[in-house]
C-alpha cells in the first residue's frame, strides 16, 4: 500500500466515531423528510447536495412552513457562514497554505468532521489531504445511507415507539445547541442575547420564519457595529 | 425531484460548498479581523444558530414537556464541556430527552 492510501485509509478510520454519530441523525432527518412530505429521492438529494444537517432540518421546516422560496435560501445561505471559519483553522493546525485539492474534499468539512481533523492532529497527526478525503467520504456516506433508510422506514415508522420519536424530535434543538456551544466566545455573546430576544419577540409577533430571519439579522448587525472592549 | 426543491438544494448547496472551500482558495486572513465586514461575517453564524434554537425549542416550552426539555438541554451542555463532541452532545440530547418522556 503506498503512502497516498496509507492514509486515505487512516482517515477512514479515524472517520468511525463521526460516521457511528451521524447515522442516527441522518436516520432522523429521512424520518423527519419524509413525514414533511419529501420522496426518498428528495430526502436523499438533500443530503447528497446541501450535506449539513443544521441547514437540511431548517429547510424541511421552512418548506413545511410554507416560507417563500427566496426567504429559505437566503436563511439557509446565511447559516452556513459559519463554515468559512474552518478553512482557515485548519490550515494554521497544519501549518501550511498550499493545499490543492480542497476543492473536493473540503464539501465534506462538516463541524464534526472540522473537529475531528483538528483532534487528530492535536494527537501528532500530520495533515494530508489523502487523510482528509477518507474522512470526509465515510463521514458523508454514512450521513447519505442513513437519510435513505430513515427516508425508506417513512414518516409513521416510529408511531409505535413515542419516547423514540420524542427523542429524534429534540435532535434538532439538541444539534443547535451543541453547535452555538462549539461557537461560542465572550466576544460573540452580545450577538448571541440580541438574537435570541429579537427572535422570541419576532415568533411570538410575526411568525417563526419571519423571527428566524430577524433574530439572525439582528444579531449580525449588533456584531457588525459592536466595538472592541 | 420536486423543481423548486431541487433549486433550493442546489442554491443552499453550492453556497456551504463554497463557504467550506473558499478560505483554501483566498488568502481571508487579509480580511481585518476589526473590519466590518468581518465582524459581520464571525456574528452571523452564532446569530443564525441561536435564532433556530430559540425557535425550536419554543414550541417544547410551550407544549408541556418542561422536565425532559430540561434534562435533554443539560445533557447537552453537559456532554459538550465534558467531550467537546457535537455529535456526542447532540446524540445524548435526544437519548436523555426520550428517556424523560417515557418516564
Amino acid at each position: 500500500m503506498n503512502e497516498q492510501s496509507a492514509r486515505f485509509s487512516h482517515g477512514l478510520v479515524a472517520a468511525l466515531p463521526v460516521a457511528l454519530g451521524y447515522f442516527p441523525i441522518a436516520f432522523s432527518f429521512g424520518v423527519a423528510a419524509s413525514r414533511a412530505g419529501f420522496s426518498v429521492l428528495e430526502a436523499t438529494g438533500f443530503s447528497l447536495i446541501i450535506y449539513s444537517g443544521a441547514a437540511q432540518f431548517l429547510a424541511i421546516a421552512l418548506i413545511a412552513g410554507g416560507a417563500p422560496l427566496l426567504v429559505s435560501a437566503f436563511t439557509l445561505v446565511a447559516m452556513g457562514l459559519r463554515h468559512l471559519a474552518y478553512g482557515p483553522a485548519l490550515m494554521a493546525a497544519a501549518g501550511q497554505t498550499r493545499i490543492k485539492r480542497a476543492w473536493i474534499w473540503a464539501f465534506g468539512l462538516t463541524d464534526e468532521v472540522f473537529g475531528a481533523a483538528l483532534g487528530e492532529m492535536a494527537r501528532g497527526r500530520r495533515f494530508s489531504e489523502a487523510f482528509m478525503f477518507g474522512l470526509g467520504l465515510a463521514s458523508y456516506a454514512s450521513w447519505v445511507i442513513g437519510t435513505l433508510i430513515g427516508a425508506l422506514a417513512g414518516g409513521g415508522a416510529l408511531a409505535a415507539f413515542p419516547a423514540v420519536e420524542a427523542g429524534l424530535g429534540f435532535m434538532l434543538p439538541a444539534l443547535f445547541l451543541a453547535l452555538l456551544l462549539s461557537i461560542l466566545s465572550r466576544a460573540q455573546m452580545p450577538v448571541i442575547a440580541v438574537a435570541a430576544v429579537v427572535t422570541i419577540l419576532v415568533t411570538l409577533a410575526v411568525s417563526a420564519t419571519s423571527g428566524i430571519l430577524a433574530g439572525m439579522l439582528a444579531g449580525a448587525l449588533a456584531g457588525a457595529v459592536r466595538r472592541r472592549a | 425531484m420536486r423543481t423548486d426543491y431541487l433549486l433550493l438544494a442546489l442554491v443552499v448547496g453550492a453556497s456551504v460548498w463554497a463557504f467550506r472551500t473558499m478560505p483554501f482558495r483566498f488568502d481571508m486572513s487579509r480580511l481585518s479581523p476589526e473590519g466590518w465586514l468581518s465582524r459581520l461575517l464571525s456574528a452571523t453564524g452564532p446569530a443564525a444558530i441561536t435564532a433556530l434554537f430559540v425557535v425550536s425549542v419554543m414550541p417544547l416550552l410551550g407544549g408541556g414537556q418542561a422536565v425532559p426539555f430540561w434534562a435533554g438541554t443539560l445533557s447537552v451542555i453537559g456532554i459538550w464541556f465534558w467531550r467537546r463532541s457535537v455529535v456526542l452532545a447532540t446524540l445524548t440530547g435526544a437519548l436523555v430527552y426520550g428517556l424523560a418522556f417515557a418516564i
